[in-house]
């Protein structure tokens, strides 16, 4: 089969896995070598679905003896099967890289004859191009799940960045629609990885000549809406992954049904708002000092459609406000919705400079049609304090205080007495 | 209010704000332009001293050194008629030192600030759509038609990651390119510039990029308006993946 052929099956094959970064470690390159890293990473293209390129994204082989249901490369699938060789993956990339399509390489791959068969050929290709190529890009490597201790930690000496995929946010999901992985195959290396990275860093603290293991981190990736768990309980499986395991990322990817089955969902098209609004709690769990127990609760499993899950939590919250502009600490102005990370810092460093007007908010960058409802500035608050919670909530969705016109219309907008 | 001329050169505009500085007590109750050379044009010229501008500029760079950062990035964009914000700008910084860019609700600052960043920003973008193509002597080239004048930093940043090869970046609408010779790099000016033969892989290395390109995209998430806000269409025109689409 011609190259050209390969990649359209490979690549069509890796474009559900949501992971794009290629930042997180800075690498200088030298006189005989092609290629660095950026710490802040680079995108290079954004494909018809909004999402970016920075990797060459692909699976070595999508010949898989796995069948699991919400996968499109599962052995009972009737799709096309291809495989690279380790020359053809190398030569792709450097000639990918030399015209600055790409960052670097990430490489997957489906279970081709055993994890670690396959795993010892997703190695090869990054020899190649470490060794022979002397390549410094960006290489992020998928760990295939139940591949042996030793082939874990040669992937992480040659890889930036590593990952495996959890996909399934239970044990009883995974039971069901991916019977041939376990829960224990999955989170083993997880913690492998995790141990390494700790004692990696240990080592180089002391030695500057130590080998780098996985410099960019492990990330993972969840389905979200192929199985029936709620928001609360990905949130609460993710906060444990950032807080137990170090992980730079957990990325969520919408559902998209690809197999006919009767253990999957159906939906009329994959749950982009769902993803939206985990993402969004995501960064509040993992910059805004927030925790799952109180972005979710048992009483409330999932997340609000029509709010992001800041606003959310605000309007739950109205104790917590007004919050005072020119006096509050950096941690209550990141609670405030329409204030971010960037316009909270600016607020605490402008602030030393001069007392903040309402006009100076606006040129720091603050979202003032979501801001103006929880804020005073030197004591005086921008809106009419709303009488009741549900007012207050109208008052959002009608002022464009609501995020919601980036992703979808609300299922249910309510106006009652709007043109009274 | 005084009102000062300059020459229009960042060195002119360099040595004029070192000067007012010095001279004046309230930078914000005064003015300052680049010289139209009008008859009857009011004004005090301030003559261009280069010497006066490095001494200025390499006391910015001690003092504060984001806010040289900060001005090399806002002469990339080439704007004119934000002289009198820039000397409250250095003003400011020069009393205040780096932490001058957080002084954002000052009107200078923000503007400043304001122009610098999108041109940083550019630069970053441009890291990322910049296209080489392989010419038939084994040499890349790119071209590429920015908003701001980036050429030279992007430059820099290409001579650490592509060092192993031979390459040339082209600013058509500058007219002014960079050449890196696996060494040294060169900047100049173009006068006549006649498109090179490409290599004979390069249409083949293109196909393939198209086709990942295409099947890399999820159709059932297709989301043109989401593409265009990330990657605007004015840098289309040089991007490999887009050619023939349009």
């Amino acid at each position: 089969m011609e190259t050209l052929a390969k990649l359209q099956i490979l690549s069509g094959a890796a474009r559900y896995d949501a992971s794009c970064a290629s930042s997180g470690c800075s690498r200088e390159g030298n006189p005989f070598s092609t290629g660095n890293t950026s710490q802040s990473g680079i995108c290079h293209s954004w494909s018809d679905d909004g999402r970016c390129i920075s990797l060459l994204k692909i699976l070595l082989s999508n010949d898989c003896i796995y069948d699991c249901a919400y996968c499109v490369n599962r052995s009972s699938n009737p799709v096309e099967r291809a495989s690279f060789e380790a020359r053809e993956v190398a030569d792709l990339t450097m000639d990918f890289y030399r015209r600055n399509y790409i960052e670097g390489l990430f490489l997957s791959s489906a279970v081709m004859k055993s994890p670690d068969q396959t795993m010892e050929c997703m190695i090869s290709v990054v020899e190649i191009l470490r060794n022979e190529e002397r390549f410094r890009g960006y290489i992020h490597l998928k760990i295939i799940p139940g591949s042996s201790p030793e082939l874990v930690r040669r992937a992480g000496l040659y890889a930036d960045r590593i990952s495996v995929n959890i996909e399934l946010p239970s044990h009883e999901s995974l039971k069901r629609l991916a019977p041939q992985k376990e829960k224990f195959s999955i989170l083993e290396p997880m913690s492998l990885i995790g141990r390494e990275i700790g004692q990696n860093l240990l080592e180089r603290r002391t030695s500057r000549k130590a080998p780098k293991f996985a410099p960019a981190g492990q990330s993972t990736q969840m389905i979200v809406g192929a199985s029936p768990e709620s928001d609360f309980q990905i949130l609460k499986l993710s906060q444990g992954l950032y807080r137990k395991m170090n992980l730079k990322r957990v990325y969520y990817s919408a559902f998209v049904p690809v197999n006919e089955d009767n253990r999957l969902p159906v939906l009329a098209a994959p749950p982009l708002l769902r993803e939206h609004r985990l993402y969004q709690a995501d960064w509040l769990l993992r910059f805004y000092g927030f925790s799952a127990e109180e972005i979710l609760s048992d009483d409330m499993p999932n997340l609000d459609e029509s709010f992001d899950p800041k606003t959310a939590w605000a309007l739950r919250h109205p104790e917590f406000y007004p919050v005072e502009i020119n006096r509050a600490d950096y941690a209550t102005l990141l609670r405030v919705p329409g204030i971010g990370v960037t316009s909270a810092r600016r607020i605490i460093t402008a602030r030393r400079f001069s007392v903040i007007t309402p006009e100076g908010l606006k040129k720091i960058g603050v979202v003032m049609k979501r801001a103006r409802y929880f804020i005073t500035c030197s004591g005086r608050p921008f809106e009419k304090p709303a009488g009741s919670v549900p007012q207050l909530r109208n008052r959002l969705l009608l002022g464009s205080g609501s995020d919601i016109m980036v992703v979808e219309p609300p299922k249910q907008l309510v106006l009652p007495g709007l043109f009274a | 209010m005084n009102r000062y001329l300059y020459d229009g050169t960042s060195e002119g505009l360099l040595s004029a704000v070192a000067h007012i500085i010095s001279e004046e007590d309230d930078v914000e109750r005064v003015t300052l332009a680049e010289r139209e050379n009008t008859l009857f044009e009011e004004g005090c010229y301030i003559s261009t001293d280069t010497a006066a501008a490095e001494e200025f500029f390499s006391r910015l760079q001690k003092q504060a050194s984001e806010a040289a950062y900060t001005f090399y990035y806002f002469t990339m964009a080439e704007r004119e008629g934000l002289e009198t914000s820039m000397l409250r700008y250095l003003s400011l910084a020069m009393r205040h030192g780096s932490k001058v860019n957080g002084y954002l609700t000052h009107p200078a600052v923000k503007e400043i600030v304001t122009v610098a960043r999108k041109a940083g920003r550019e630069l970053h973008r441009m890291k990322g759509l910049l296209r080489f193509e392989k010419l038939q002597d084994g040499a890349y080239l790119a071209k590429m038609e920015p908003d701001n004048n980036i050429i030279h930093p992007l430059a820099l940043h290409f001579s650490k990651r592509l060092r192993a090869e031979n390459w040339f970046i082209y600013d058509v609408r500058r007219r002014t390119a960079a050449r890196w010779n696996r060494g040294t790099l060169m900047l100049g000016a173009i006068e006549q510039f006649t498109a090179p033969a490409l290599s004979e892989e390069e249409k083949a290395v293109q196909a393939l990029w198209k086709t990942f390109f295409g099947t890399i995209a999820i159709s059932e998430r297709r989301n043109p308006r989401l593409q265009k806000s990330n990657m605007p269409m004015k840098y289309w025109k040089y991007l490999t993946e887009k050619q023939g689409e349009q």
